[in-house]
């Protein structure tokens, strides 16, 4: 049923640029497609594993950088951007996420939080490798079998591509006995030890494949920019993986990805203030933690489980 | 009769605390085998640090032929000594179906390539982890709550649930901390009867536990700990009438023990 609708779903978004003339809409669509791949990733480390990572917004940036260098710096194409930006991140999601996730839960949040602001520095501050404040402008469309995606309708195709292509992916790992596993690491490490499974190669693939998600989707999204500068790491970014991975409930697979695509138009319909922006994605947040502590699916769950104690009784 | 473990001269100190100093016992194969002692005795450091969740600070564990001392706590799991906790652990947001698979995840064959693929090593390891989890389940009686999440459970069918976990993968023994502790009064025969069952199909246990009652009906052989030393050893019917026991654990005397247990009776 849910994944009856989730190709519903998909269908009409693939179909958005045949229905609506305005580049705007378009535009929102990308970002829909692109800010919803990143939030179901994050969803992947902390919904499902409970590992509540920050370090998502340095992965982001790290993509983008990676990506927009791969192609102005190296002359690459953007395609082997992308795949660069995702192996780069989930590298470095290896290599840094050991030391981590030695750690208990709550130093590993700080963890993660200083790697994002190490990310952001090194983007403004390491003039040399990122052009620093000024950023790299005119990033040259992604072409492919002799056509180039210059306008938003164009690109649109490749966002969707990609965000299927990542959301099948989390699907079916998620879904999987490895999902199930990081699930139960989740709720009752102990209890996973005890039953014989080790639950660091779970945390740190879950880990890393949510960084190359991330770098990965990060990357797509400054071609959209056309611009890559230290703004590419606003903590805006962050805030609005947070958003719709705790609005449409942490661990819940569709959940979130409802929230992906119900919240992307967040962003733009806040655009109005920039000062007040933060401010009031922070006034959402914390209302959304007050009001549904664990999301829409998390609501729509516990109903469920009433129903099914007054089942049993 | 063999030994399945043989744990000896285990310490173990926090601070300078003694918490065990120089335990040693056998748990033979087939047997039910009880540790008590009075609190802060040692018991709850002994398995952890037999079963790999606590450092061991000196002494020897062999599990079977293999020398599992100072192994992480999955690897000791792995070769074959599955625990339950004295709070009891299960994962609430799982079906009962779902943590008894778990349970028995690591110890099929089936990669994660081989479900990908839908191999037939995948399908005939789900297979067979299913077939056990309904035999335990029918055992355990929560059969109708088979698809439903733990969380719904009382705190006595979670114990249940929780054995149940513990013996999925065929253990060669299941540690069980505090199995009846804060269970329901009526609950705790079907818990006897179950152990006991088990045990006639052929599993080892090592219980520990407050109840004394519940240690003297199963258990073959008692050990009885104080102060981080064994204080002795024996069949159920001698540690019952062992007066050093009775004073080290209950603080009583022969007669006020016998008055104790028909009170609990």
């Amino acid at each position: 049923m849910k994944l009856a609708a989730a190709l519903a779903a998909a269908a009409v978004f693939a179909v958005l640029p045949l229905l609506t003339s305005s580049n705007y809409v378009i535009g929102i669509g990308i970002s829909a497609l692109v800010f919803t791949t990143a939030a179901a990733a994050l969803n992947l480390v902390y919904g499902f594993t409970g590992l509540l990572s920050f370090a998502q917004l340095g992965f982001w940036g790290i993509g983008g950088y990676a990506a927009a260098l791969t192609v102005v710096g190296l002359g690459g194409s953007f395609w082997s951007g992308v795949v660069l930006a995702g192996v780069i991140c989930g590298t470095i999601a290896l290599v840094v996420g050991y030391p981590m996730l030695r750690t208990n839960r709550h130093a590993f949040v700080i963890a993660t939080l200083t790697f994002a602001l190490l990310a952001t520095l090194i983007a403004r501050d390491w003039v040399s490798l990122t052009r620093g404040p000024l950023g790299i402008p005119d990033l040259p469309a992604p072409e492919a079998f002799g056509r180039r995606f210059d306008t938003p309708r164009q690109f649109y195709w490749i966002a969707w591509a990609f965000a299927m292509a990542a959301i099948a992916f989390l699907f079916a790992l998620c879904s999987s006995r490895i999902g199930r596993t990081l699930v139960a690491i989740k709720q009752n490490e102990p209890l996973v030890r005890a039953q014989g499974i080790s639950p660091m190669p779970y945390k740190l693939a879950a880990f890393a494949l949510s960084a190359a998600i991330t770098g990965a989707a990060g990357g797509v999204y400054c071609f959209n920019l056309r611009i890559i500068d230290p703004t590419f790491l606003d903590f805006y970014y962050m805030q609005t993986f947070l958003i719709i991975v705790i609005i449409g409930g942490a661990g819940s697979f569709w959940g979130v990805i409802g929230a992906g695509i119900a919240l992307s138009a967040l962003p733009e319909a806040l655009r109005f203030s920039e000062d007040l922006r933060m401010i009031i994605y922070g006034v959402i947040l914390v209302v959304a933690m007050f009001v549904m502590p664990s999301g829409v699916a998390g609501w729509l769950r516990e109903r469920r489980l009433a129903r099914m104690r007054e089942a049993l009784r | 009769m063999s030994a399945i473990l043989r744990v000896t001269d285990l310490r173990k100190s926090y601070s300078g605390i003694h918490a065990l100093d120089g335990v040693s016992f056998d748990v033979e194969a087939g047997s039910i085998t009880g540790l008590i002692g009075p609190n802060g005795s040692g018991k709850s450091t002994a398995i952890d640090c037999i079963s790999g969740f606590q450092k061991l600070g000196g002494g020897k564990v062999v599990l079977g032929d293999a020398d599992i001392t100072g192994r992480p706590a999955h690897l000791i799991a792995r070769a074959g000594l599955m625990r339950t906790f004295q709070t009891v652990r299960v994962y609430d947001r799982l079906s009962l179906a779902d943590n008894l698979a778990i349970a028995a995840q690591q110890f099929d064959p089936a990669t994660w390539i081989d479900e990908f693929l839908r191999t037939r090593r995948y399908r005939q390891a789900v297979e067979a982890s299913e077939k056990r989890a309904r035999q335990l389940v029918e055992l355990i009686g929560l059969q109708r709550y088979y698809e439903a999440e733990t969380g719904i459970l009382s705190y006595g069918q979670k114990k249940l649930v929780a054995l149940a976990a513990a013996l999925m993968p065929h253990p060669k023994i299941v540690v069980l901390d505090e199995p009846v502790a804060g269970v329901n009064p009526s609950r705790i025969r079907e818990i006897e009867v179950a152990l006991q069952q088990l045990n006639q199909a052929g599993e080892t246990f090592l219980i520990v536990e407050h109840n004394v009652q519940f240690i003297t009906t199963l258990c073959h052989r008692v050990i009885v700990l104080e102060q981080g030393r064994k204080l002795t050893e024996g069949t159920a019917a001698e540690i019952h009438t062992d007066a050093r026991v009775l004073e080290a654990y209950l603080g009583m005397t022969p007669e006020m023990a016998e008055a104790e247990m028909r009170g609990a009776a």
